[in-house]
């Protein structure tokens, strides 16, 4: 009952800071925080699509990069068919308005993770982990290798996705569209993992044999959750793309995937509001330490590891207590 | 009478060891056929051949008068075939009412619903309940499965069995880790079962067998070498042998 208290506490009093972000940012006269809030908002939708295949079905994919680049990359290249008034493969038109880029960048994203998961989850464990890392290069090569969209260096736009009311050059009003984003993710995650659906996969994480044996056909329902996971990052990717108006290979590599895996880890894995707590930490922790030195890894480690040994549940648990 | 369930010809060879062997069986409907035989003869492979978990390299397998061989564990579960494990397998971070209601879930269709909370849907807890009382693990409904005792985690096991709606149950050594008050627990839980459920029943405890076993099949070295009555077995000179007079 205590917990219960202290965990709602503890969302809202988090919901409270990130709504009033952008008045503290104006009061502390320290305009970055808009842009560092809209970047945990963001990482944070993907770490808790991750969140639902490492801590709810037991599904370690080291390829969520993948997703998040093409979901960028979809946005990107609409966004320069768009201004040049050219083709996409000579038929695809380019667009610039959000209610045709994003779903886009959603559908191609879990149209990739629907192939990629139906061949990798014929395997588990370690093999599991490497063969998702190794679809994810395929994908960061792959846009590496395509010149017409900038190869190495990126493909930049000029504006930012045109969605009603909203002026595209209000970084506020784009933080908060992400901070509705995020909310909308979680909300839905939340009923998910509650649902016959959700059950299913913490019973799959559980002991996936036993599962077999009272008649589930599990691989048809890791698919459903790799795809949705995917369909996930695709949109935070979208995002991405929208708040730098810039896309790169570095979205896909396999640093970014790591990354996720740490937010998840580092804010709780299998905890859903956990991996938002990751996200915030890791952006926040990047951002001060890479003042003083660019190997800021070498401080993250040790905090990853403290974390991990000290809390039962990551950020999420220490904050909540133990569930 | 036609057997509900049929083996014949069954072989797995894992490298040069064949833990199967041309192995044969037929269980009557509504029987408890127990399968003894020392250890590594091949029994818990046999077990997991006939439900669908092992491919075996040759032989057939008929259930209801269907061949099955090909069938795999889901929909043979469907058909009425379940089995449950040597070593102890429950969800351990499930309550017993979730280990289940789980299975009351499975059993109802399939679980592409994403927004309704199921945790407390009476259609799953009500049967749930039910069938944890009549297992005797009413009283711990609420008790998370890796809490149980290890007898409790047993019981519980054979309710996520039952729960399937099987018409027939393969189980190997529900005794096994058990004392001895625990294990006539189970005998007389199995005894309850009998005749409602057809029952392949693996197992070392050779009192459990005695009680309960209408007929008996002892399995060495991957095939069957002699079956019968508890007392025709224990008085047939090949399977004094194999066991060295260690049971029987
Ligand atoms: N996956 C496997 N790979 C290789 N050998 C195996 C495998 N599974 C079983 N075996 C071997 O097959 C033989 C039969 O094993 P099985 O587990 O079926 O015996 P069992 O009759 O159930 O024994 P116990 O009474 O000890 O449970 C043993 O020699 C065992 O070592
Ligand atoms: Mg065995």
């Amino acid at each position: 009952m205590v917990e219960a208290i202290r965990r709602r506490l503890v969302i809202a009093s988090t919901a409270l800071l990130m709504l009033a972000l952008p008045l503290v940012a104006d009061r502390l006269a320290m305009p970055d925080l808009v842009a560092l809030g809209t970047q945990v908002a963001i990482y944070a939708v993907a770490a808790v699509g991750l969140d639902l295949l490492i801590g709810y079905t037991g599904l370690s994919s080291f390829g969520h990069a993948g997703f998040f680049g093409l979901g960028g990359y979809v946005v990107g290249i609409l966004a320069f068919h768009a201004a040049d008034g050219s083709l996409f493969l000579g038929v695809v038109p380019g667009a610039t308005a959000a209610w045709i880029a994003w779903p886009a960048a959603i559908l191609i994203s879990a149209l990739a993770a629907l192939a990629i998961g139906a061949l990798s989850l014929r395997t588990s464990g370690v093999s599991f982990i490497m063969i998702t890392l190794a679809f994810a290069q395929m994908l960061f090569y792959l846009f590496v290798s395509i010149k017409t969209y900038g190869g190495d260096d990126g493909l930049g736009f000029r504006r930012r996705n045109a969605l009603p009311w909203i002026n595209p050059r209000d970084d506020v009003a784009f933080y908060y569209v992400c901070l509705a984003v995020l909310a909308l993710v979680l909300a839905a995650c939340h009923r998910l993992v509650r649902s016959r659906f959700g059950i299913v996969l913490l019973g799959i994480k559980q002991n996936e044999r036993r599962m077999a044996a009272i008649g589930l056909d599990g691989g048809r329902y890791k698919l459903a959750v790799f795809t949705l996971a995917g369909a996930i990052a695709g949109l935070a990717g979208a995002l991405q793309a929208n708040l730098l108006r810039f896309v790169s290979p570095d979205m896909l590599h396999w640093t970014m995937s790591g990354d996720f895996m740490v937010m998840v880890v580092l804010g709780g894995v299998g905890t859903l509001v956990g991996p938002v707590f990751g996200a915030a930490a890791m952006v926040l922790l990047q951002s001060w330490l890479t003042q003083w030195t660019e190997h800021w890894m070498i401080v993250m480690g040790p905090v990853l590891v403290a974390v991990i040994l000290l809390t039962r549940r990551g950020i999420w648990g220490a904050l909540a207590g133990r569930r | 009478m036609t057997a509900l369930l049929r083996a014949s010809g069954l072989t797995k060879r894992y490298g040069g060891l064949l833990a199967c062997n041309d192995f044969a069986l037929a269980v009557m409907p509504g029987s408890l056929h127990a399968l003894i035989g020392p250890n590594g003869a091949g029994k818990s492979t046999a077990i997991g051949l006939l439900a669908g978990e092992i491919a075996a390299d040759a032989g057939d397998i008929t259930f209801d008068g269907n061949d099955i061989t090909q069938v795999a564990i889901p929909a043979r579960v469907k058909r009425g075939l379940t089995r449950s494990f040597q070593i102890t397998s429950v969800l351990p971070q499930f309550t017993a009412l979730e280990n289940v209601a789980i299975v009351a879930q499975i059993r109802a269709g399939h679980s592409f619903c994403f927004w309704r909370d199921a945790r407390d849907d009476r259609r799953l807890t009500d049967p749930a309940r039910a069938m944890l009382d009549r297992v005797g693990l009413g009283p711990r409904a609420a008790i998370l499965a890796a809490d149980l005792a290890h007898g409790e985690q047993r019981q519980l096991e054979l309710a996520m069995a039952l729960m399937t709606g099987a018409r027939m149950l393969l189980l190997d050594e529900p005794m096994a880790g058990l004392g001895q008050s625990e294990s006539q627990d189970m005998t007389a839980l199995l005894a309850a079962l009998k005749g409602r459920v057809t029952i392949l029943l693996v197992e070392h405890d050779m009192d459990a067998v005695a009680a309960l076993a209408d007929r008996v099949s002892v399995m060495v070295s991957g095939r069957v070498i002699a079956e019968g009555s508890f007392a025709d077995m224990q008085s047939d000179p090949a399977v004094r042998e194999a066991y060295l007079g260690e049971a029987g």
